[in-house]
């Protein structure tokens, strides 16, 4: 067997392949449209790979299915068993207004109407001794009743089973023998930690998509063996780790923001190689703009995210995501104001310069009428685009109803388009407690490269770095995840009642839990690695904050951890109160399995090819008059070129604008890096 | 100069709209109380130098209306001249700020080049305001006096040196002198934010510009606001409830009466009909009943729109001198919040009569209250705040939510057993819905929530708010009224009793006692003859119906 590995993230337009040959660092990149049947897709693009399946030793999937599932609600149906007296908290949820001016908020229905909620007689208290001990005859018969029922799945939700989960697994062995068809979840084993609404809310939408990620897994993993693939499949999670693909069947919420976790992953590991430790992870789609931060070299994380306004209490890469990209519609709400997106075009007929049919003006017809796109270069001469039909679409849409011209008008909205991403990356960065100006800029996806400049500008960020392919960045991304399994308790006790032996204890048996998961990947013990946090507050706070847990804080009655909340609250919320009673709310450990990481292969001294490909007249608003920019080819410009803006920069799938006032150099490896002339 | 073009000004109103977004990001990062970062009890905005709304962060409702008048009176008491760039002013006299005493505005002026040229503001519940109650909502004052600490427009900082006799003052005379004073400094925080946001796009495009701007947003929403009148048809549209009492005089219900005038593309609201002030603490300010009055309109015609002072220009409030929705000094506000929360749904009844497909039926009303231990000698103390959840309001094209928090508490969400359990001598028995008391209809009322506690500590008392068990909130167009919302003390037991009104200092309860809060549901919407058979078997088959149906 050979080194190669491939990695295929299927996103919402496109499904994008990248395989790697680890003894030469070669990479081979597709994309293929994401419509139909994602199995279909998943071999087609294999096949067009002219890849040697059995030679592979690695494939890497992130997937959108399992988030798909739940946006669309299109899962299994299931029902849910809880303690006596709590079996409506699923629908009652927190109570709170998510939008205070609206008459009609409605918060959303839950995914399991209330006759398949069953409750049984069990109650543990909040220390996790036995109250009432489950009573099972109620337990029987409950499954009994769910199963005259046809559900395809069970989630078991009990109060306080985060710190003691004896009733829920005695609940999921009687549900494994009294109705061995069903898929069964137990809080439990999705999450340790208190909050009864969220933890319900985790462990139904696992339920609700285990049995459709389960029946396509299966089906892939036949395929492959068909086909004499006999290394290994693993699946991304929104943690950024990778997983085994039994995990992932048992676990489908862990796999929710699979594909841009790789995005992520892969700006960390760039930033590793660049040596820059501080980097905004900015990927622009079709329909969407997602923001992370990489921070001292890691992405920064939450244990909670929400999907259509559901809860899910899962450790995640903190991805803001706005509706904002090429495909976003530029319209004027009813008070006249010119607004670019939320909503986007369908990726048919999609915008309105690709001819089939779209009507409405987006943020590509203007990019095309600004100059910045070559009709006849797009997507590498895949597709051609109408100069035409774009002018007419933002004519008609915004230009005239505005009073304005046509170029003014397609300036306005690329100029509001590059506003709304500012302010994404402006509110993640100053909301986490960081300075957007000690950041750079990583621009991926296809349209990454036209808003880098702008967004070096307004933010005044240290540079703008565009990786080579950056369309399939975030599937290369995957290519530098680890295995990862992380495992988090509910602990709850003042520092004053903790001491060095009972917390070196707890993080023991919690470290043992995760390696006996840890296993089944094969990965050698001696690859692993394990890190341990806390979550961490005053006393009296609802809020935590997170904190690493290192060798030396087993000292000194744990005052460096205590005193490492401090340091922490004081960057998060300006604030430190080091003599304020404090708490441990939850302790966490993740365990890595470090896998080799790919090489990347420097560039050749001197490309072949003439980079200049000719002149074009731009339009950049705040730039006046009509500018010319030369158009170069990015697979011809040579390491250590440096190219004056404006420009364009052209390689297949993605276009990069560089505005008056910068300079781009290209670094050993092909990286674009766009600094300000001044700085 | 030359109009600015349509571009450049969504670029202001949108940069204006980040600014006061990141105006609450600082609140919330740097505040020490929960009621900010939690239960989001406060409103932020930047004004023009006339006080009029730029934009708005998010947060309660109606707090925001509240602004831009509180600016208005400074500028009214102090002058142009009187503000100085580096001055943060204090403001909190109901009367003129339009809410209860707790609700304490800081602002400060905005200078750009030697000229004033705009306002930050924001208002928030304070931990403490040195009233007759701890954290403030006294229950029975009689006057203002007895709430705690007015401010009147008193610069604690003054062209930028911290007053710091006036700072010391303040904080000997509140509870807890460490979270206000942690709380007022993250307000002056997010002030300042307000104003560097503002003065950098004042660079950026100059004064004139974003005035000019500005200018042509306010034109352009009160042309939209015009147009979204004009849809009502015209008429007068009156409505009226009873309160069950003010807190003191328990046995006197008293009127609140509504009528919306709808002329063309202007809207009127008149309070002529409601009781004159009343001698306990429930009278709602008039800056505050107007502020509410375009928070109703602005959520019946454009709720997704961020709102600015070209909004309001169409509306009109109006109320006779010393009612309870119009009080004058000495008149006791601090539970303001019973009469906030029925102005709301008053207009909206008011309305439903000329756009009912905009107009859900009444919710459940403000409901709970605090289970406390305060006494060291009786065990160690604690106190755990439950507005509980209720029925919302029968929709015209739906049945409305079950268990959402009242209509004036906005996003503020409950606290889990498994919290509740963690954290205070208590356990949780049933979370669930209420079926008794949601208003049936064609589309039916919201279910409210049945909370029950066991008690597992001695001496432990508790205090309820309650509103509206006399007339109950109302369904419409044939719905049902809403039942009541009421405490079950020491249930199960010969003891048991059953709770509607206010109580304090309420027990003791004891080790295994037992007490039940059951919130009402929401009205009904339409003849329930015209139900939906497919929504009766939905309920049926949910266990939804109650054995009378």
């Amino acid at each position: 067997m050979t080194n190669n590995r491939l990695a295929i993230d299927v996103g919402g337009t496109f499904v994008d392949f990248v395989a790697l040959d680890e003894s030469t660092g070669e990479i081979q990149i597709d994309k293929a449209p994401s419509s139909g049947l994602l199995e279909e897709r998943f071999f087609e693009g294999i096949d067009s790979l002219d890849l040697d399946l059995t030679a592979l030793r690695n494939i890497i999937h992130g997937s959108t299915l399992v988030i798909n599932t739940i946006v669309q609600e299109r899962g299994a149906r299931i029902g849910l068993i809880t303690t006596k007296g709590f079996r409506d908290v699923l629908e009652l949820g927190r109570g709170n207004r998510e939008e205070i001016y609206n008459l009609f908020y409605t918060p959303p229905p839950p995914l399991i109407e209330r006759y398949l909620r069953l409750e049984v007689s069990e109650r543990l208290d909040a220390r996790g001794e036995v109250v009432t001990p489950l009573d099972e005859g109620e337990a029987r018969a409950a499954i009994r009743q769910l199963k005259a029922e046809r559900v395809e799945g069970i989630a078991v939700v009990f109060l306080h089973s985060y710190i003691n989960p004896a009733h829920e697994e005695r609940m999921r062995a009687l549900a494994q023998a009294e109705y061995p068809q069903a898929a069964v979840t137990i809080s439990s084993e999705v999450c340790r930690e208190w909050r009864e609404f969220e933890r319900a809310s985790t462990t139904v939408l696992n339920v609700y998509a285990k049995p459709k990620l389960a029946r396509y897994l299966a089906s892939l993993q036949n395929e492959l063996q068909r086909r004499k693939f006999a290394g290994s499949l693993s699946i991304m999670q929104s943690s950024g780790g990778i997983t085994s693909l039994s995990a992932a069947q048992a676990g489908p919420i862990r796999t929710t923001v699979s594909g841009p976790a790789g995005g992520v992953i892969g700006v960390a590991a760039l930033g590793t190689r660049l040596g820059e430790a501080n980097l905004v992870a900015a990927d622009v789609g079709g329909t969407t703009f997602d923001v992370a931060l990489v921070s001292q070299g890691q992405p920064l994380e939450r244990n909670e995210h929400r999907i259509n306004r559901r809860p899910v209490l899962q450790p995640t890469i903190d991805i803001v995501s706005i509706g904002a990209g090429g495909g976003s519609i530029a319209w004027l709400d009813e008070a006249k104001g010119l607004r670019i997106g939320p909503q986007s075009v369908e990726a048919e007929p999609g915008p309105a310069c690709y001819g089939l049919g779209g009507a409405l003006a987006t943020v590509t017809d203007a990019q095309l009428i600004l100059g910045y796109l070559d009709p006849d270069y797009y997507l590498g001469e895949r597709m051609r685009l109408s100069r035409a039909l774009a002018a007419t679409a933002i004519d008609e849409n915004v230009a005239k109803p505005l009073g304005m011209d046509l170029r003014a008008a397609a300036a306005g909205i690329m100029h509001l388009a590059n506003m709304n991403m500012a302010y994404a990356i402006r509110n993640i960065t100053i909301e986490r407690g960081h300075d957007p100006r000690e950041f750079s800029l990583v621009c991926y996806g296809g349209g990454g490269g036209l808003f880098a400049g702008f967004l070096l500008d307004e933010l005044e960020a240290a540079s703008a770095i565009i990786p080579l392919n950056p369309a399939t960045f975030s599937a290369w991304g995957l290519l530098n995840a680890d295995y990862r399994e992380d495992y988090s308790r509910t602990f709850l006790k003042p520092f004053a009642d903790v001491s060095v032996e009972q917390l070196k204890r707890e993080l023991d048996s919690l470290e043992s839990d995760v390696r006996e998961r840890f296993t089944e990947t094969g990965i050698a013990p001696s690859q692993t690695m394990t890190q341990f946090h806390a979550a961490m507050r005053y006393l009296g706070q609802e809020h935590t904050v997170k904190a690493p847990i290192l060798a030396a804080d087993f000292a000194d009655e744990l005052r460096p951890l205590r005193q490492r909340l401090d340091a922490l609250h004081e960057r998060a919320y300006a604030l430190a109160l080091p003599e304020s009673a404090a708490e441990i709310v939850s302790l966490q450990v993740t365990m890595l399995g470090v896998t080799a990481k790919p090489r990347i292969k420097p560039m050749s001294a001197q490309p072949p090819g003439e980079p200049l490909k000719g002149n074009r007249a731009i339009h950049i608003r705040d730039f006046g008059s009509r500018l010319v920019a030369p158009v170069l080819r990015r697979e011809c410009l040579a390491a250590g070129s440096e190219v004056p803006g404006p420009a364009i920069i052209e390689e297949w799938t993605s276009t990069i604008l560089t505005l008056p006032g910068q300079a781009a150099t290209v670094d050993e490896y092909g990286n674009l890096i766009i600094k300000r002339v001044d700085q | 100069m030359s109009q600015v073009d349509p571009i450049t000004t969504q670029v202001i109103r949108n940069a204006l709209k980040a600014a006061a977004d990141e105006m609450m990001i600082s609140l919330i990062k740097t505040a020490h109380n929960p009621l900010i970062y939690e239960v989001q009890d406060f409103g932020l905005a930047l004004t023009n130098d006339r006080g009029e709304m730029l934009a708005e962060g998010s947060g309660l409702p109606g707090f925001m209306g509240c602004l831009g008048p509180t600016v208005q009176s400074g500028l009214r008491a102090l002058g142009r001249a009187g503000f100085r760039e580096g001055d943060i002013l204090l403001a909190n006299e109901p009367y003129e700020t339009g809410t209860h005493i707790s609700d304490t505005a800081v602002y400060m002026p905005i200078f750009f080049d030697g000229e004033l040229v705009a306002f930050s503001a924001l208002m928030a519940h304070w931990a403490d305001i040195g009233g007759k109650t701890p954290g403030g909502w006294c229950p029975d004052t009689t006057d203002i006096h007895q709430e705690g600490l007015i401010f009147f427009h008193d610069k604690l900082y003054e062209a930028g040196a911290l007053n710091q006799t006036f700072q010391r003052f303040i904080l000997n005379n509140v509870r807890f002198p460490e979270l206000v004073h942690g709380d007022l400094n993250a307000m002056i925080a997010a002030c300042r934010t307000g104003a560097k946001r503002y003065i950098a796009l004042c660079k950026r495009y100059g004064a004139g510009v974003l005035r000019q701007a500005m200018e042509r947003v306010f034109d352009q929403s009160e042309a939209l606001m015009r147009a979204k009148i004009s849809e009502i048809p015209d008429g007068a549209y009156s409505a009226s409830v009873m309160m069950d009492h003010d807190g003191v005089e328990l046995d006197k219900p008293y009127r609140l009466a509504v009528t919306v005038c709808v002329r063309g593309d202007e809207m009127h609201v008149d309070w002529t009909g409601t009781a004159s002030t009343v001698k306990g603490p429930t009278n709602h300010p008039f800056v505050g009943t107007e502020a509410l009055a375009q928070t109703v309109l602005k959520s019946l015609t454009m709720p997704f729109d961020p709102m600015n002072h070209g909004h309001l220009r169409p509306l009109t409030v109006a109320a006779p001198d010393n009612t309870a929705v119009s009080p004058l000094y000495p008149a006791a506000t601090d539970s303001y919040g019973y009469v906030g929360e029925m102005i709301i749904h008053l207009i909206v009844k008011a309305l439903a009569q000329a756009i009912p497909e905009r107009c859900p039926a009444c919710s459940y009303q403000m409901f709970g209250g605090a289970i406390y231990r305060m006494d060291p000698r009786h065990g160690e103390p604690f106190i755990y705040i439950d507005p509980l959840a209720g029925g919302a309001g029968a929709f015209p094209h739906a049945d409305g939510p079950s268990g959402l928090i009242f209509v004036g508490d906005g996003n503020a969400p409950n606290t889990p057993t498994e919290v509740i359990e963690g954290r205070y001598p208590l356990r949780v028995l049933r979370h669930t819905f209420n079926l008794k008391g949601a208003g049936k209809g064609k589309f039916r009322g919201g279910f409210g929530v049945t909370r029950e506690y066991q008690m597992l500590e001695d001496n432990i008392l508790i205090q309820t708010m309650n509103e509206n068990t006399i007339e109950t909130p109302w369904g419409l167009y044939g719905g049902e009224d809403a039942g009541v919302s009421q405490l079950t003390a020491w249930t199960g037991t010969e003891r048991e009793q059953t709770i509607r009104g206010r109580v304090y200092f309420y027990g003791p309860f004891n080790k295994g006692d037992i007490i039940t809060q059951s919130s009402a549901g929401g009205g009904g919407w339409g003849d329930p003859n015209e139900r939906d058979p497919a929504l009766i078997e939905y309920d049926r088959r949910n266990g939804l119906l109650t054995p009378e149906d």
